[in-house]
């Protein structure tokens, strides 16, 4: 449904944002993209959603160029933004109803929509008022709805959890999940929140300085990391406590740091044997812990400071 | 569990659509329902523009008027109320192109972007309401320097030269507002653009004495700014058959043909602006 074939992007400046990327996403699969500020998700997704244009490579949407057939493109899609993309003077139906004629929706089935949609994200209340008047909830949730409005063979979201309170991240997040388990649409989801790509996709990329540095399901790459962690932190230079780590074989190659934080997989032996050893060298250290592995420590190995030679 | 269900459900890619053309019209309304909606939403937009030359054109025109000894055949109150057209249009076109700015910043352009649409679509919407609001407040605006006492000298040819005067000058004033709207960073610094672009030209164009009283220098400057002739179509359109304003630009004797060049020029500049103001939504638009 999505095709990306060494998708680039070179900004005028010589700024390369995006060297080549390559995916594909499924039909009906839910797809993360994950990257820190900068890796390069937004301007993927603009490629995608043809408001930047490519300087190299191609992409296709439901077998659409996003380059030679954009109109075909966007017909098929639609985005909801990172930030609030609505006409706040104007009530929430008048914003679903202007998507819905812009994707040339029969305004029987546009009205019939609305009513449908509006009750299932619990904003039927609100839905006749200026969206000025909204919460940032009802916004969000106004936004989902109005994409789906089209019924687009692919969603995009684009960090649409950010900015929020946690109780209403969490409510967003089962609507969300909702949708994918009703619909067979294609979701391409950017997000740095590493528990939203466990708990939504089915694969996830993670991007790192305009390239993509993994790529498969949560599981598996979770599994590369062994089935427990031990989490560090010291007093002193953790690159030398790392080398230190690394001669006794505590430590291996996939053993990375973040600020003062040395995050260890465990290949071999127990979490007790290996806390035992580090106890033994003497590591000043102000916390020591073991867990299991998360998607962020995937995340972090390959996008945050990497110690491993 | 909610379900999300779409009683009406069918392929996107399947849809029966209309023609391309009838596609692209349908669009236009839709964007230009919404601009007008968002105006209508905030009347400041609508009032602000219209509120100084109302007050200068009911106020001080006929002040000035009881002063200044018009030529012979020349109501000068009359003569100030077109005058001020030449500031309304202007203003009013301004003050659309600050919603535009809002769309960039804060607004639904993006979600506009993405739409399956032309995306000059985007710009013809906007255009749209921002002539049909100049031409409601010029509307009013004559009405009520008539009620004040102006005498206009209206046939259907002299109102057919005015409305292409104002239309064209419409159109290339609102093109000129996109320009700055896409092109300026901030409201703050839009709305510091404004006047002078829609005011200063307002003092050189002929709206309160002809040309010909400016010194050379400003003279050969006024000529070439597209106010001077809708001023002066304007003029000879509801005022001034003898086409004293367009004489001052021309100097030739045939009233029609003068009618005509200015005309041209005004179109001219309305589509050159309007090419313009394209290039620059396009080129902000997508990086």
């Amino acid at each position: 449904m999505i095709e990306v074939t060494q998708l680039g992007k070179t900004y005028p400046g010589g700024v390369e944002a995006v060297k080549g990327v390559d995916f594909e996403v499924r039909a009906g699969e839910v797809f993360g993209l994950l990257g820190p500020n900068g890796a390069g998700k937004s301007t993927t997704i603009g490629m995608l959603t043809t408001t930047i244009e490519p300087t190299s490579g191609n992409a296709r949407l439901a077998g659409f160029d996003v380059a030679k057939q954009p109109r075909e493109a966007r017909r098929v899609s639609s985005v909801v933004f990172q930030e609030p993309v609505v006409d706040r003077a104007l009530t929430g139906r008048r914003n679903l109803i202007l998507h819905a004629r812009l994707w040339s929706v029969d305004p029987g089935a546009a009205a019939r929509r609305i009513q449908n949609i509006v009750e299932v994200f619990g904003i039927g209340d609100v839905i006749d008022r200026p969206v000025a008047s909204f919460s940032g909830g009802q916004v969000r949730r106004l936004e989902i709805a109005r994409a789906l409005i089209s019924q687009p063979s692919v969603l995009f979201l684009d960090e649409p959890t950010v900015g929020l309170d946690t109780r209403i991240r969490y409510e967003l997040l089962d609507l969300i999940d909702d949708l994918r388990d009703e619909n067979d649409m294609t979701t391409l989801l950017t997000t740095h929140y590493l528990d939203e790509a466990e708990r939504l996709c089915d694969r996830v990329a993670i991007i790192s300085a305009g390239r993509i540095v993994a790529l498969d399901s949560p599981r598996a790459l979770l599994a590369g990391l062994g089935r427990e962690v031990i989490e560090l932190r010291v007093q002193h230079d953790p690159q030398q406590v790392l080398g230190l780590l690394r001669s006794h074989r505590i430590a291996g190659d996939d053993t990375f740091a973040v600020g003062s934080t040395l995050t260890i997989p465990l290949r071999n032996g127990t979490a007790g044997e290996a806390m035992a050893q580090i106890s033994e060298l003497n590591v000043a250290t102000t916390a020591i812990s073991t867990r299991p592995p998360t998607l962020d420590d995937v995340y972090l190995r390959l996008t945050g400071d990497r110690l491993a030679a | 569990m909610t379900t999300i269900t779409a009683t009406d459900r069918m392929p996107v890619r399947t849809r029966r659509r209309p023609g391309a053309g009838q596609d692209n019209l349908s669009a236009l309304l839709t964007l230009a329902r919404r601009r007008l909606a968002l105006s209508a939403s905030n009347p400041r937009e609508i009032f602000v523009p219209l509120l100084t030359p109302l007050l200068f054109a009911l106020v001080i025109a006929p002040a000035l008027a009881t002063l200044v000894r018009s030529a012979p055949g020349l109501d000068y109150r009359t003569y100030l109320a077109i005058g001020t057209a030449g500031l309304l249009v202007p203003l009013a076109c301004m003050f659309a192109g600050l919603g535009v700015v809002v769309d960039r910043q804060s607004g639904a352009r993006p979600e506009l972007l993405t739409a399956p649409i032309p995306r000059g679509l985007i710009v013809f919407g906007n255009l749209l309401v921002a002539v049909l609001v100049s031409g409601l407040q010029l509307g009013a605006l004559l009405l009520a320097t008539y009620l004040r006492g102006a005498h206009f000298n209206a046939t259907a040819t002299g109102i057919g030269w005015f409305v292409a005067a104002a239309g064209c000058f419409a159109v290339a004033m609102y093109s000129i507002a996109e320009i700055m709207a896409n092109r300026i960073p901030s409201q703050e610094e839009y709305v510091g653009a404004v006047p002078a672009v829609a005011i200063v030209p307002w003092f050189i164009a002929g709206s309160l004495f002809p040309i010909s009283a400016l010194p050379a220098g400003l003279t050969a400057i006024a000529k070439a700014l597209p106010l001077t002739h809708v001023l002066a179509l304007m003029r000879y359109g509801l005022l001034d058959r003898h086409g004293a304003g367009l004489r001052d630009i021309w100097g030739m004797t045939n009233t029609t043909v003068m009618a005509a060049l200015s005309t041209a020029v005004v179109v001219a500049y309305a589509i050159l602006f309007l090419v313009l103001a394209l290039r620059v939504f396009r080129r902000t638009a997508v990086r």
